[in-house]
């Protein structure tokens, strides 16, 4: 089962959806001026609780099942505010009297909404004493389109009385974004689910318990690291730790947030080394850095990242048994075998190479740039994730085994809605986490991905 | 009835039309080789003698930022600016600097510097420096200005005697004014270095040689025109089309200045045959308008209708009995524009109408084009009102009927005669990877790369 982490906007009025409303659902006026009305712009932090996290197992089962019964129940779209305004507003040019009336949908809305708005109209109309006939009957015909613009859903009624130049009525009805639609669960042994979504880029997200069982998350952008608490259904923002910096990031940046078991986690970023402190309350000690980050927390290699760039250097240490290089890299992820660690190092020339200690072994297999390996009780124990694109401006990931040195694909891809901007695995080693950049929405959004064996 | 594909054109205005790859991280280096149609002598962004056009914006956003951009459904996000307020009454905006931004001459970004930027560009405005950040305050509520000063004419510009310098992804190795310019790589970019090292812009080069060039593999970006959208289909590569975001009108340069004059005004109107020219000489791309605002901005641009009724300019121009000759200018270097305005004249002949070219700085009537550097309506309409010389629409309210209530009021001054919109359209060497637009129609080319050619 794997849903599609997009922005939830629910316009109806069931409690406890509140908090991921996005937009009024009703202004009457253009929605641009929704913006201007939350003028007041500060980075990082105006957009927070854009999605419902999800963390273990049994609140991914309850949030399931909520945004399933969301899906089911539909959008009880509330159009009776701009019903009124464009009825009393064509009443207001025609009077009661006899009326032709057409519509027509020139928008994305669907064919329900473009019903229920229909009926709404005629209802709202005939309320205010204006008759519905044929045209043969009418003093005056009334045009509606529905259309829509960037921001909002316009609905241009167009009056024609004889042979008067035509009287426009326009009201408009800011559009919130339209939810994605819950997919049906493939035979993939990828899952997917949502973590976290905003609008400023994560670079890498952890989640974590304390010993109360208390669950939190942490969201590492680039200027801070926001920590959050699983509270009352919903992730409610505990502290916010700005990462200090002189330098800028590369364009393309990346980090890692890495859980730690004498103090909460260590920040890797390009040149900035940052710890959390070891005692309460916590407070995030940034500095600049060229320490090695850590590629894995067993068998613990590090490596070297260029601190203006995106991608690791090639240096190694303490390196993979004799060999402490190998080509610039943009990520990597080691396959155990009995008696030594196989490494895949994704290359920045677009290779793969292959390190086992003694030879290095250079492939191209088409692979996207960020790999990830994750352990589970299917297959051969352990998947190297990959990403990749098969078409379109799209990314996906798919799961790889290697009985031997090469790989073979052992789920089908799995989609995404954007580009894969991260790819880590997590500190259990059981699932990893990716972010994607929504181009459609804009935002960044972190999925945890986990293996489950095929049917 | 025809549905409006607003969401796929005006939530990623981008169209990445390409071979699929896979999903790599970007790579640095290499040298981006771009042609433009634009002869511009002047990099200064606040120099009104340029013309305005899209390619001039693209170039402006090489070099220079502005306080707050556009995102790609047209929200305002931090730029220069990291964050805003604003005081009750829209009329006080504060606008905090990003720390550590710098411009190309090693200088930091100071409040006076901006402030004295900000002043150039609008000389009317109050515009004071602050500690950490500047304020403008606007004789008027102003709740767009955010929207304003993401638009290319408020780019921040440092002046040094000639010399100026931005804080843009790249700075200017050389120019030679008209001819070409070449550009390197800003490594203390605020936002990231860019991938490419640098980049290559030649100028005024036809929209066909931009092609041929593309074609021969001399050049990675080449602007498709309007008249060209044919043969750069055919072509086969990848190509990045925005919204229709450029106005093709007749301007007259007076009001009219008798009864007659705006007889033959309507018939003139009514004689177009918009729907021919944009098959035929746009090669079925844009949308052919009679309205200000193109309907992804405004929602009901299709209330003014735009066919031609031949038979309605007729009366019309027998009704205008001491009409005269008129004179249009255009740009004659443009062979699209001047295709364009043969064909307005033929159409006018055949309503009665003689029009005739001229290259006199005072004709009746101009062929021109605007690029909308803005998606805010409101914005919109008051460049270009002011454009066709006309005084800032009076708007009662900030709804979508008022909005529409101008841009009647606009229309019917008569000073105008809407066209067509255009979209701006790139084709792309397919090494050329993650080419994207913004919501303006500018190639966002700090964040391209370019890898291997595609398989």
């Amino acid at each position: 089962m794997s849903e599609r982490p997009s922005r939830l906007v629910s316009r109806s009025k069931r409690p406890g959806w509140k908090t991921w409303e996005h937009s009024e659902p009703c202004s009457g006026t253009l929605a641009m001026n929704s913006h201007w009305g939350n003028a007041i712009y500060t980075q990082g932090i105006h957009d927070m609780p854009a999605f419902a996290p999800v963390l273990r197992w049994h609140v991914f089962i309850l949030v399931f099942i909520m945004i399933l019964g969301w899906t089911v129940v539909g959008f009880a779209a509330d159009w009776v505010q701009p019903e009124q305004q464009l009825a009393r507003g064509i009443v207001a040019v025609t009077g009661p009297g006899a009326v032709t009336f057409d519509l027509q949908n020139m928008s994305s809305l669907s064919k329900k909404d473009v019903d229920e708005v229909t009926h709404g109209i005629r209802q709202q109309l005939e309320a205010a004493g204006v008759r519905l006939v044929g045209a043969d009957q009418s003093a005056a015909t009334v045009n509606v389109k529905l259309s829509e613009n960037l921001q909002s859903y316009v609905w241009v009624s167009e009056i024609h009385q004889g042979t008067n130049e035509p009287v426009v009525v326009i009201v408009s009805v800011a559009r919130s974004e339209t939810p994605g639609s819950l997919h049906e669960s493939a035979p993939l042994s990828i899952h997917k689910t949502p973590l976290w979504a905003q609008e400023d880029r994560i670079l890498d997200v952890a989640v974590f318990e304390e010993m109360s069982g208390q669950s939190h998350l942490a969201v590492l952008s680039s200027e801070q690291v926001a920590l959050f608490r699983f509270q009352e259904g919903r992730w409610q923002l505990d502290q916010a730790m700005p990462i200090a910096h002189s330098r800028p990031w590369p364009r393309d940046e990346r980090g890692r947030i890495i859980l730690r078991a004498d103090h909460l986690f260590d920040v890797y970023l390009p040149g900035v080394f940052c710890q959390t402190s070891k005692t309460a309350p916590i407070v995030l000690t940034c500095h600049e850095s060229d320490d090695p980050w850590p590629l894995s927390a067993d068998p613990g290699l590090n490596a070297f990242f260029a601190p203006t760039r995106n991608f690791f250097t090639g240096v190694l240490t303490p390196g993979v048994g004799k060999q402490n290089s190998t080509a610039k890299f943009y990520s990597a992820a080691p396959i155990s075998r009995s008696n030594y660690t196989l490494w895949l190092f994704s290359a920045v020339d677009g290779s793969q190479r292959l390190l086992d200690g003694i030879t290095e072994q250079t492939a191209r297999w088409d692979w996207g740039s960020d790999l990830a390996s994750i352990n589970s009780p299917c297959g051969l124990g352990e998947q190297i994730l990959a990403s990749g694109r098969d078409g379109g401006s799209n990314d996906s990931i798919r799961a790889y085994e290697f009985a031997d040195r090469d790989p073979t694909a052992v789920s089908a891809p799995v989609e995404f809605s954007g580009t894969i901007t991260a790819l880590w695995t997590e500190a259990k080693g059981k699932s990893a986490v990716a972010v994607t950049h929504n181009g459609q929405t804009g935002s960044y959004e972190a999925f945890r991905l986990t293996i489950s064996c095929s049917q | 009835m025809r549905r409006f594909a607003l969401r796929s054109v005006a939530l990623s205005s981008a169209i990445l039309v390409g071979a699929a790859l896979a999903g790599t991280r970007p790579q640095y280096g290499g040298n981006l080789r771009v042609e433009t149609h634009i002869v511009p002598t002047s990099l200064d962004p606040a120099d009104s003698t340029q013309p305005e056009s899209v390619a001039r914006a693209n170039m402006t956003a090489l070099l220079f930022d502005t306080l707050i951009v556009l995102d790609a459904q047209g929200r305002s996000r931090p730029s220069l600016a990291s964050s805003w307020q604003v005081e009750p009454g829209n009329q006080r905006w504060t606008f905090n600097l990003r720390p550590g931004a710098k411009f190309h001459d090693g200088s930091a970004v100071t409040p006076d510097a901006v402030a004295a930027s900000l002043r150039v560009a609008n000389p009317t405005w109050s515009v004071l420096a602050s500690s950490g950040a500047v304020v403008i305050e606007r004789d008027s509520p102003s709740p767009e200005l955010p929207y304003e000063l993401a638009r290319s004419r408020n780019s921040i510009v440092k002046r040094d005697g000639v010399k100026i310098f931005g804080t843009g992804p790249f700075r200017v190795q050389s120019f030679t004014p008209g001819r070409h310019l070449t550009l390197v790589a800003n490594e203390d970019s605020w936002a990231g270095r860019p991938y490419v090292d640098s980049v290559d812009i030649d100028f005024g080069r036809s929209g066909r040689d931009q092609l041929i060039a593309l074609d021969a593999g001399r050049i990675d970006v080449a602007e498709v025109t309007p008249d060209q959208t044919s043969r750069a289909a055919s072509m086969n590569r990848p190509t990045l089309s925005s919204a229709p975001i450029e106005l093709f009108e007749l301007s007259f340069l007076r009001d009219p200045t008798s009864t007659d004059d705006k007889t033959l005004r309507l018939a003139l109107a009514l004689s177009i045959d918009r729907a021919s020219i944009r098959r035929v000489i746009l090669q079925s791309s844009g949308e052919s308008t009679a309205a200000l605002l193109p309907n992804w901005i405004s929602g009901y641009a299709f209330v003014f209708p735009s066919g031609q009724n031949l038979a309605l300019a007729r009366q019309k121009r027998a009704e205008a009995k001491t009409a005269r000759t008129l004179s249009l200018a255009f740009d004659s270097s443009d062979p699209f524009v001047e295709l364009v305005a043969e064909r307005v004249i033929l159409n006018a002949k055949d309503a009665g109408i003689t029009m005739q070219t001229t290259t006199s700085a005072t004709p009746d009537l101009r062929l021109i084009h605007i690029p909308l550097d803005t998606v805010t309506a409101r914005v919109a309409l008051t460049e270009l009102t002011s454009q066709a010389g006309l005084p800032n629409p009076r708007l009662a309210n900030v709804s979508a009927d008022a909005l529409y209530q101008a841009e009647s009021a606009a229309l019917q001054t008569q000073r105008m005669i809407p066209l067509f919109y255009v979209p701006a359209r790139y084709a792309l060497a397919p090494q050329v990877r993650d080419a994207k637009l913004s919501i303006t129609g500018s190639p966002r080319l700090a964040d391209v790369w370019i890898g291997a050619p595609a398989r």
